[in-house]
């Protein structure tokens, strides 16, 4: 190639088409419509009846019918329980794991890790094995110590409070991941401060300790407690056995026939509202900054030295965990591994009876985990690019209005999973879109509720991206797309990779907005796993649940081996 | 018709006007240095004539043809310009050859042809033994010579650079003015510099243009910024000058609180009030009194402080006004005594405010 300008061995850029418009109004358009289209027929369906006439007889109805009402107060009550037994779980073994010397902090870390994955409607399951009142293994236990009636019982899990712990296992690690950062980040010197005075050990904890990380426990609690609000599994395998509804499970009996649809919609609007109030208020409070972040630039925290107390610390975080995780995995590998639910793992009950009933005899065992990971390798590709050109938009000012498309990735946040549900059946089961019945509708589904978490992972990337490196290949003669794909991509690719990953989990567990929108065509692991729960094969569940999380396990931990924030490279360049 | 030229560009963000109506010519082949304190908009300039942000007002030609204008601007990739950024921006994924050739890369150049300007440039920039590293592995000083060789390779038409130097450490940045100098003087290209050091753009401007609050307050080579400030804020932002203020008694003279003085250039009118400026260095001392009193005045010596190569003296006058006075080192003036300075006429220059 020759010169095109007199004197100079270089030629002139040549700029191909700039598709970055285009692309960008599309995006635009595709979020606009996940986000928005299962919204308005939702509204549109609360405020109609059957002929499509507006009426308000559906709200009506929440307050009269008592079996409308019911589900509120009882979820709200369960939601509440819940909160406060996660801080109860949660905020001392923090304490414990960031503030003291007690031995084994990082094993305790990958407990938590280990009950933060466990799908909660396994977890439900699994204390379904432990402790039903007549099968129970604790019971079973419990009698065989004490030589009762085959009646007689400790505990029942089919109960309310049964009930609150079970989910309140598998939500503490939301308070206690944001408490546990909140105290690494509390400068030692604030305490010192207080210690001089001659303040005691639990006069500085109560005074300054606690006070400084309160906002981040309240912001935890309140999102174990909307966790809890939005959650159907567990209340659907514990609560309908009990005969109470809470309301997911409610909205969900509303699609079993006969269905009642507008009804259905109208129920999912306080919860859509509850939901966002919770993650207004979390957002107001976690976003008062300066609080805990005060001074932070002193040093790393001091470590209280535990002496004769580390073993009721590890007594406690012991008993708190072989609660959460250790027995729950163990009934259900015992029941993955032995004939019948409560029989004992020994050289004689050995069998491979569920592995081979689940892989081989189940017809829908294979459909299921090949549209289950097809689900999850689309969403998970699909989510991580639609996150990161978002973000990119969004962060860097592309088009005017940018951040109104960052804004419209991170509303499914408030959008319970139901709900969502509930909106995209009424969306898209319709004759102008019938998606209802294909893996589309499923994959539409997983990529609004992945949305959020994933447009987040990148918003903060792009921020640690010093904005010239992308300008740099402006200038040299690259359109914003060359830039994106040859700049930003590969210095985001462990965020990118991480993000990927993290969907993929997500993806794969996910069960409350897929319960309404599978069918017969369409199942996935997730859902097979409450359809089997409701014949009582707990042990093809076992094999299910636990190839569940040994996938879940694997892909976290390649996740977690990638220098997610950018490594050093990146950070000493930073101007 | 010069090579670039802005005429009337302004910038505004919101209520806030950051570049307002600025027009400049810069002929092929010149360093124009944009010159001043941060928030003056020599930056914003800058950007816009990279194309990274649209004037409201005003458009921007190069080589005639408009580039830059409200109703629409190139992108800044059809430019043909290179910038050398602040941060530097080298890309931290790729070595210091693939950052190199990555302009090249995206003109279509043949393998060979981007290896042979590569290793040119390389060995220009004395990066040579350098081109597998990453930039994370390299000085600042290196991460800036990597900057200027990925900006250069490409022969752009206009070469822009954003601060490169207030990232190194004060000896670095001595060095590498000279070494801007020696490739601009090596390759020519029209280059426009944006920095807030004076020194800096002493050294490689052959055009300063000193901006203030969003305008252009003087434009000339360094010597006529430093030697003929004309207003106020140039000679104070220059440095180094006392400003006595006064009222003009005739198109020459000013009277500064009883002291009159002879300038170099007219005042706009007679009885105006006026500021004239003098360069510290170029005052003179005496112990006795003058014989004619015009361009000299009397005062007494309020701190005097040996810096080496010279010597830094505080003199209040009789108004009440403190000038410095930087003289050499011998014979020094003790505090307290009455001394009289003089103030060339040649040297004392009228400042339009």
């Amino acid at each position: 190639m020759m010169s095109t300008r007199a004197g100079l061995s270089v030629p002139a850029i040549k700029v191909s088409v700039d598709w970055s418009k285009p692309l960008f109004a599309a995006l635009a358009a595709l979020l606009v419509a996940l986000v928005l289209l299962p919204l308005s027929w939702l509204i549109f369906y609360a405020i109609t009846d059957d002929t499509a006439k507006l009426t308000l007889s559906n709200f009506a109805g929440l307050v009269s019918d008592p079996t409308l009402r019911r589900p509120f107060v009882i979820a709200i009550g369960m939601s509440l329980g819940v909160g406060a037994l996660s801080c109860l779980f949660a905020t001392p073994l923090a304490w414990l794991v960031s503030r003291t010397d007690m031995p084994g902090r990082s094993i305790i870390r990958a407990f938590v890790t280990a009950s933060f994955v466990t799908p909660p409607f396994l977890g439900a399951i699994a204390w379904e094995i432990l402790a039903a009142p007549n099968s129970g293994v604790l019971n079973a236990i419990y009698r065989w110590m004490f030589d009762l009636d085959p009646y007689e019982h400790l505990f029942d899990i089919y109960t309310i409070e049964g009930l609150v712990f079970a989910i309140s296992c598998y939500t503490f690690p939301y308070v206690f991941t944001l408490v546990s950062n909140a105290l690494d980040r509390v400068p030692s010197d604030l305490e010192e401060a207080s210690a001089i005075q001659g303040a005691p050990l639990f006069t500085t904890l109560r005074r300054i300790t606690i006070p400084l990380v309160m906002p981040a426990l309240l912001a935890g609690t309140l999102v174990a407690i909307l966790q809890a609000l939005t959650m159907f599994g567990s209340p659907a395998i514990l609560a309908l056995p009990a005969g109470f509804h809470v309301i997911t499970t409610k909205i969900w009996s509303l699609f079993q026939y006969p269905a009642k649809p507008h009804l259905a919609a109208a129920i999912s609007v306080p919860l859509l509202m509850f939901a966002v109030l919770l993650i207004w208020t979390q957002k107001k409070i976690l976003g008062r900054r300066g609080y805990t972040t005060l001074g932070a630039k002193s040093g790393a925290p001091r470590l209280i030295a535990l002496g004769r107390w580390t073993w009721l610390a590890w007594g406690f975080a012991g008993a708190l965990l072989l609660l959460t995780v250790i027995l729950p995995y163990l009934a259900l590998i015992e029941t993955a591994l032995t004939r019948t639910v409560g029989q004992r793992l020994t050289f004689d009950s050995f069998t491979l009876h569920h592995f081979h009933f689940v892989f081989f005899e189940f017809s829908a065992t294979s459909l299921a985990m090949r549209n289950t990971f097809l689900l999850g390798v689309m969403t998970a590709t699909l989510g991580t690019a639609i996150a990161l050109v978002t973000a990119y938009i969004a962060s860097r000012n592309v088009v005017k209005g940018g951040w109104i498309l960052g804004y419209l990735a991170t509303v499914p946040i408030a959008i319970p999973g139901i709900v969502l549900g509930v909106g995209l059946f009424l969306a898209y089961s319709n004759s102008f879109v019938p998606l209802y019945g294909t893996l589309w509708i499923l994959l539409i589904a997983f990529l609004t509720i992945e949305m959020p978490a994933a447009y987040q992972q990148f918003s903060s990337a792009f921020k640690s991206v010093h904005v010239e490196l992308e300008e740099a290949s402006r200038i040299l003669g690259a359109t914003r797309m060359t830039a994106l794909r040859t700049i930003t991509a590969p210095i985001l690719r462990s965020n990118a990779v991480a993000t990927w990953c993290f969907i993929f989990i997500g993806t794969i567990r996910e069960l409350s907005a897929m319960i309404l929108l599978t069918t017969a065509d369409t199942k996935l692991v997730s859902v097979i796993i409450y359809d089997l729960n409701e014949s009582g094969d707990l042990g093809a569940i076992s094999v299910l649940g636990l190839m569940l999380l040994i996938v879940s396990f694997a892909i976290i931990t390649v996740a977690n081996r990638l220098p997610v924030f950018g490594g050093a490279k990146l950070i000493s360049l930073r101007g | 018709m010069s090579f670039l030229e802005l005429s009337g560009l302004s910038k505004r963000y919101g209520p806030l006007t950051v570049v307002n109506n600025v027009s400049l010519s810069v002929e092929r082949g010149h360093v124009v240095c944009l010159l001043g304190p941060s928030g003056c908009g020599k930056t914003t300039t800058l950007r816009m004539i990279a194309g990274f942000a649209d004037p409201n007002d005003g458009e921007i030609r190069v080589d005639g043809k408009v580039i830059s204008a409200p109703s629409g601007s190139l992108p800044p990739e059809r430019r043909n310009m290179s910038m050398i950024f602040q941060s530097y921006a080298l890309w931290p994924h790729m070595t210091v050859r693939e950052n190199v050739a990555y302009g090249l890369q995206l003109r279509k150049l043949d393998k060979r042809k981007i290896q042979e300007l590569v290793d040119n440039i390389l060995a220009t920039a004395k990066l040579s033994n350098l081109a597998e590293r990453y930039p994370g592995e390299l000085s600042g000083g290196q991460q800036q010579r990597v900057s200027l060789a990925r900006a250069l390779v490409v022969e752009p038409n206009i070469l822009l650079l954003d601060e490169p130097l207030s990232n190194l450490d004060s000896n670095l940045r001595e060095e590498m003015r000279f070494e801007i100098r020696r490739l601009h003087d090596q390759y020519r290209y029209t280059t426009i510099y944006v920095t807030h050091d004076q020194a800096e753009a002493m050294t490689t401007a052959d055009v300063v243009v000193i901006m203030n609050g969003g305008s252009v307050e003087q434009v000339g080579s360094p010597e006529d910024i430093y030697e003929r400030p004309i207003s106020e804020f140039v000679a104070r932002f220059m440095g180094g000058s006392n400003i006595l203020r006064g009222r003009a008694l005739d198109h020459r003279t000013v009277d500064c609180g009883g002291v009159k003085l002879v300038c170099a250039n007219e005042a706009p009118q007679k009885d105006d009030q006026v500021a004239v400026s003098i360069r510290q260095h170029t005052i003179t001392i005496a112990t006795q009194r003058p014989e004619e009193p015009t361009n000299w005045a009397e005062g007494v010596v309020v701190r005097n402080v040996y810096l080496g190569a010279n010597r830094d003296y505080v003199i209040e006058l009789a108004s009440g006004e403190r000038i410095r006075v930087v003289t050499s080192t011998s014979s020094p003036v003790e505090n307290g005594r009455t001394v009289w300075c003089h103030l060339p006429p040649e040297h004392c220059r009228i400042l339009t405010s």
